[in-house]
Formats: structure tokens, C-alpha cells, sequence
């Protein structure tokens, strides 16, 4: 690799991660501590109550949700909110006048955010599968999923960062639609729990659920739909908003005069 | 570099759109290598339109755009090499102290590591912040933050400087300073394009400007040239005492009495003094005082557009 022709590439994503490694307060342990809280509420809470589900304690089978929302939030929010204020205080100019394709600079900030929802999501899963004893089911398959579903989330915010004007917009997409939608998602129960037919059939249109079902079976081998449809639906998605994210980074997208 | 003979910045028929506004109308410019150019206009005229087509923080409609002879969109990894842009409003990077963001940006173009931090390092002392490299932009002055701008655009060692105004706002001092700077950088051989809209920076700097107004360039030359062909000088006669009226003698004259002094706008000034000192001296006028001003390139602007460039920049941004 020719170290001039890639060095911006590198040094946007070294920006990136250097920035929320600096900032790990606010963007390592917040959901280290969430996901620690859904444990010891829900899970200690209800353990008892619901006992197994498909032959796995109710406390791992919430983990794998857990840490599938950790990745969702962290791989969107990183990239929104630095992108949004990229764009805000003008220094984005700074990428847009530098010797970087527009496909390098989104890709340096979606790998960026990225590996802050892999992080994130990899510690919850580790800390979480130390603590519940979990023997990884399929280990290569769980990595890859989060890392396809890391780079789907932060092409999300790529495109939502571009298009926020202001910090509502950034969180307007967390608030309303990924929050509902990972809880709605088969976190904290498996589908066929879900007392009405049509609940069931709801969630099958939910792409959080396939997120959350695939890296269940990664984890402990257990789930409620076919993991291959998890890995198609992360493939499409991770597919269609990465191109969506490039695209408009290279037009220019609220970016360029 | 050398042996690359086209010109630094070559622009034929550019013209862009905002929706229905024409914000640049069939534009074109060349600028040598060496040169220190000036685009020359009031506020909302085109100028920052057109350095953000050449460095890539615009869109174009319509036109070929070229640096050191290469097209900035098919081959932009060589044209942003060669520049250095540094923007009017200050666009610094919060999360970085004022040295490691020199240092990013020297990566951003390119540099390897050992070499951005040497660079930043230099510019950090020349332009005087080197004490202060452990802070963010933040607890910067203006005048500082303005250097740092400048600095930033220096890191990758451009050989093409555009800078969008860059004294607005800066004192006199500073000015002079930042002038000194820039006619070093370009007796060093790297081609400098300003904008500006005071008349007096462009006077001082640049070898040769572009007047360009609501889209489009109304004059271009070296500024002596465009002030003798077109602008109007003026020679001032302060008398002892206020005459009732205008002598007679200045009737040929596009001549004004205010107060005991008589104002006479003339093409050539200088050569013009002699030949009216005379007269005045056989009309015995009581002279107190003489002085000329000489053209300038507002009047330049003022006799292409009939308006100022004040009275311009109010209407071009309607």
C-alpha cells in the first residue's frame, strides 16, 4: 500500500478512533453499565419466574439482545454525531479539500464508528459470557455478524450525520426508531412467547429482530427464525446502507456548496 | 514542480448554479506559477465560489477547471496536493490541541507521521503559537486563530496558497505581518491566489488582479494598469481663504468646490499637476496646501459598475 496515496484515509480513521478512545466515558462504559443494569434488573428479577428458555438460562439468553443494541446505538451514534459536528463547525472542509476519494473518507468514518459498536458490543459479550458461564456457539460466525451490523448502523448515522441540522436530528433516529425497534426486537423474549399470532408475524417485518436472532445463535445456538436469514438481512442492509452512506458523501450531500 | 510549465490555475467557462441563481457566469482565469493574484470584489460577488471549485468544497455546473495543467475532478489526489486553502471562517478541529491538529491535517494530505509533527512544529514557531501548542483553538486570540488557519493550510507544503480573505478582521499589525509572510512565501515560489475585498491589500500584493463582480470578472491586469487605463485620480486644492465660487480656470475640469478647498478629478495626476500649478499660480490663487490622490482600484470598480463596492456587496447578497 502506497503510505501517501491512503495516509488521509488512515488519519480519518485514527481521528476516529482516537476520539472515542479519548472520550471512553461517554462512549465505552455508558453501555458497559446499561447492559450490567438489564442484567441485574430484568434478568435476577425474572430469572426465576421464566426460568429456561430454549434450554438456556433467561440471563444468557438476554445477553446476546444486549449486546446486539450495544453494537446498534454505538456504531450509529459515533458516526451521526461526529460527522454532525464535522459539518457544524466546518471541519469536514478539512477532509473536502485533502487529497482523500469520498469513498475513503466515508469508509474511514463508518470503519470508525464501526469499531465502536464492535467494542462495545465484544465487551458485553465477553464480560457477560465470563459471567454466565457461555460456551460460544459459533464464535466466527457471531464476530462477523457484529462486525456487518457495526458497519450497517455506522453507514446509518454516516447518512443521518449528513443530514442532522441540529443535535435532535442526530438522535431523532435512535429515539423513534432504533430503540423501539431493538426492544420490540426479541431482546428480552423469544418470539414465540408473544401471546397474539400477528405480534409474531410484526416482528418478522422488525430488521432488528434478524440482528438480534442471528447473533443469539452465534452466541448459544439457539434462535427463533433461521440464522441464514439473520446473515442475508445483515448482508442487505450493511450492503444498502453503505452504498447509500458512500453516495452521498461523494455527491457532496449537505456537505458541498 | 519545475518542470511543469502549465499554468498554476487554468479556468475556462465556469459557470455555477444555486437553484435559479447564477452565482457564476462563464468564468475564466489563468493564473501563473509564481504569481501573486488577486480576485478582487464586494462581498457575494463569486470569489469564495470559485476557490471552493478549485479546492473541492463546491460542485460546478458547467466549465474545465484545472491546477498545474490536471483537472481537479478526474485527478484530484494531485491537484489538493498542490494547494493549501485556507478558509475565512475558522474551521479548526475542537477535540485535538492547536499541534496535533496541524499534525492531522498534515495526514489528512499525506504526510507520514514523523514529517506532519516536524511540520507542524515549524509552523507552530513561525507563526508565533508554539507556546501555546498544548491548547486547543479555543483559548486562542483572533489574530492567533487567524495564523493557525493559515499554518493549517501550510502543513503539506502547498505550492498553491489560496487564501480566502485572510485579514478580515485582523489589526493592522497582524496585517502587516501576514502581508510580510505571504510576499516571503511567494518569493519562496509558491503561487499565491487572495481574495479580498479591501482595495489596499490587493494594491500592495498582488502582481496582478481580477475584479469580479455578481458572477462575473468585469476587469483583469496588473493593478497599475487597470488604474491608469480606467480609474480616476484626483488632485486637492486646500486655499487660504474659501473663494465665493469656482474660479473659472476649472471650468474644462471635472472640478467640485468644498469648503476652501477645490477638488479636481483627472485621469493622470501627476502628469497634470505641473500644467495646473501653472495656471494657478498666473490666476493668483492663494494656495495653502496641495495634494493628489492617486486612482485606485475602487475607482476602477466604481467606473465599471457606476456603484462602490460597499454598494455593491449590499446588493449582491439581496
Amino acid at each position: 500500500m502506497d503510505s501517501r496515496k491512503y495516509g488521509g484515509f488512515l488519519t480519518i480513521l485514527q481521528r476516529e478512533l482516537g476520539r472515542f478512545f479519548t472520550l471512553y466515558k461517554q462512549t465505552i462504559l455508558p453501555s458497559i453499565i446499561t447492559a450490567s443494569l438489564y442484567l441485574f434488573i430484568f434478568g435476577f428479577a425474572l430469572q426465576s419466574r421464566i426460568g429456561t428458555i430454549k434450554g438456556v438460562s433467561y440471563l444468557q439468553f438476554i445477553l446476546p439482545g444486549l449486546a446486539m443494541m450495544a453494537v446498534i446505538n454505538n456504531g450509529y451514534s459515533n458516526t451521526a454525531s461526529s460527522l454532525y459536528q464535522a459539518k457544524q463547525l466546518s471541519f469536514i472542509e478539512d477532509i473536502l479539500i485533502a487529497p482523500i476519494s469520498a469513498t475513503e473518507a466515508a469508509l474511514a468514518y463508518i470503519l470508525g464508528g464501526a469499531a465502536r459498536g464492535f467494542i462495545n458490543g465484544g465487551f458485553i459479550l465477553l464480560l457477560g459470557g465470563i459471567a454466565f458461564n457461555i460456551h460460544f456457539h459459533n464464535l466466527v460466525l457471531t464476530f462477523v455478524l457484529m462486525m456487518i451490523v457495526s458497519v450497517a448502523f455506522s453507514s446509518i448515522g454516516l447518512i443521518f450525520g449528513l443530514q442532522a441540522e441540529n443535535w435532535d436530528h442526530v438522535m431523532l433516529l435512535i429515539t423513534f426508531a432504533i430503540t423501539p425497534l431493538v426492544y420490540v426486537g426479541g431482546v428480552f423474549y423469544s418470539i414465540e412467547m408473544l401471546p397474539l399470532e400477528w405480534l409474531k408475524t410484526a416482528s418478522l417485518f422488525n430488521p432488528l429482530y434478524y440482528m438480534v436472532n442471528g447473533l443469539r445463535y452465534g452466541t448459544l445456538g439457539v434462535y427463533d427464525t433461521s440464522p441464514l436469514w439473520s446473515i442475508v438481512m445483515a448482508v442487505v442492509l450493511t450492503g444498502v446502507s453503505f452504498a447509500a452512506g458512500v453516495y452521498l458523501f461523494y455527491r457532496g450531500y449537505k456537505i458541498k456548496s | 514542480m519545475m518542470e511543469n510549465k502549465a499554468p498554476a490555475i487554468r479556468i475556462r467557462g465556469l459557470s455555477k448554479w444555486y437553484g435559479d441563481f447564477e452565482a457564476l457566469k462563464s468564468v475564466d482565469l489563468d493564473i501563473q506559477q509564481g504569481e501573486f493574484y488577486g480576485l478582487l470584489g464586494p462581498n457575494g460577488a463569486g470569489k469564495s465560489t470559485t476557490i471552493h471549485i478549485l479546492t473541492g468544497l463546491a460542485n460546478f455546473s458547467v466549465g474545465d477547471v484545472r491546477v498545474l495543467g490536471h483537472d481537479v475532478i478526474s485527478d484530484f489526489r494531485f491537484t489538493r496536493t498542490n494547494i493549501g486553502l485556507a478558509v475565512q471562517e475558522f474551521n479548526f478541529d475542537p477535540f485535538f490541541s492547536i499541534e496535533k491538529l496541524l499534525t492531522l491535517q498534515g495526514g489528512y494530505f499525506g504526510l507520514q507521521k514523523q514529517r506532519a509533527v516536524e511540520r507542524a512544529k515549524d509552523l507552530l514557531q513561525q507563526f508565533g503559537l508554539y507556546e501555546k501548542r498544548k491548547q486547543d483553538y479555543r483559548k486562542l486570540s483572533g489574530g492567533m486563530k487567524r495564523r493557525l488557519q493559515i499554518a493549517k493550510a501550510l502543513v503539506h507544503e502547498p505550492t498553491i496558497l489560496i487564501l480566502d480573505e485572510p485579514t478580515a478582521g485582523v489589526d493592522v499589525e497582524l496585517r502587516h505581518m501576514l502581508w510580510d509572510y505571504l510576499r516571503r512565501l511567494n518569493d519562496e515560489g509558491v503561487t499565491i491566489l487572495l481574495t479580498t475585498h479591501y482595495i489596499e491589500e490587493a494594491e500592495q500584493l498582488c502582481e496582478r488582479v481580477s475584479i469580479i463582480n455578481r458572477g462575473e470578472i468585469i476587469a483583469e491586469g496588473a493593478p497599475h494598469q487597470l488604474m491608469d487605463a480606467m480609474g480616476m485620480g484626483c488632485i486637492e486644492l486646500q486655499l487660504h481663504e474659501q473663494p465665493e465660487h469656482l474660479p473659472d480656470m476649472f471650468n474644462g475640469y471635472d472640478a467640485r468646490l468644498e469648503d476652501n478647498m477645490i477638488r479636481i478629478r483627472v485621469e493622470h495626476p501627476n502628469k497634470e499637476l505641473p500644467k495646473l500649478l501653472t495656471r494657478v499660480n498666473a490666476e493668483n490663487i492663494d494656495l495653502y496646501e496641495v495634494r493628489i490622490r492617486e486612482s485606485s482600484l475602487e475607482d476602477v470598480f466604481v467606473k465599471l459598475t457606476g456603484k462602490s463596492m460597499a454598494e455593491e456587496a449590499v446588493n449582491g447578497q439581496s
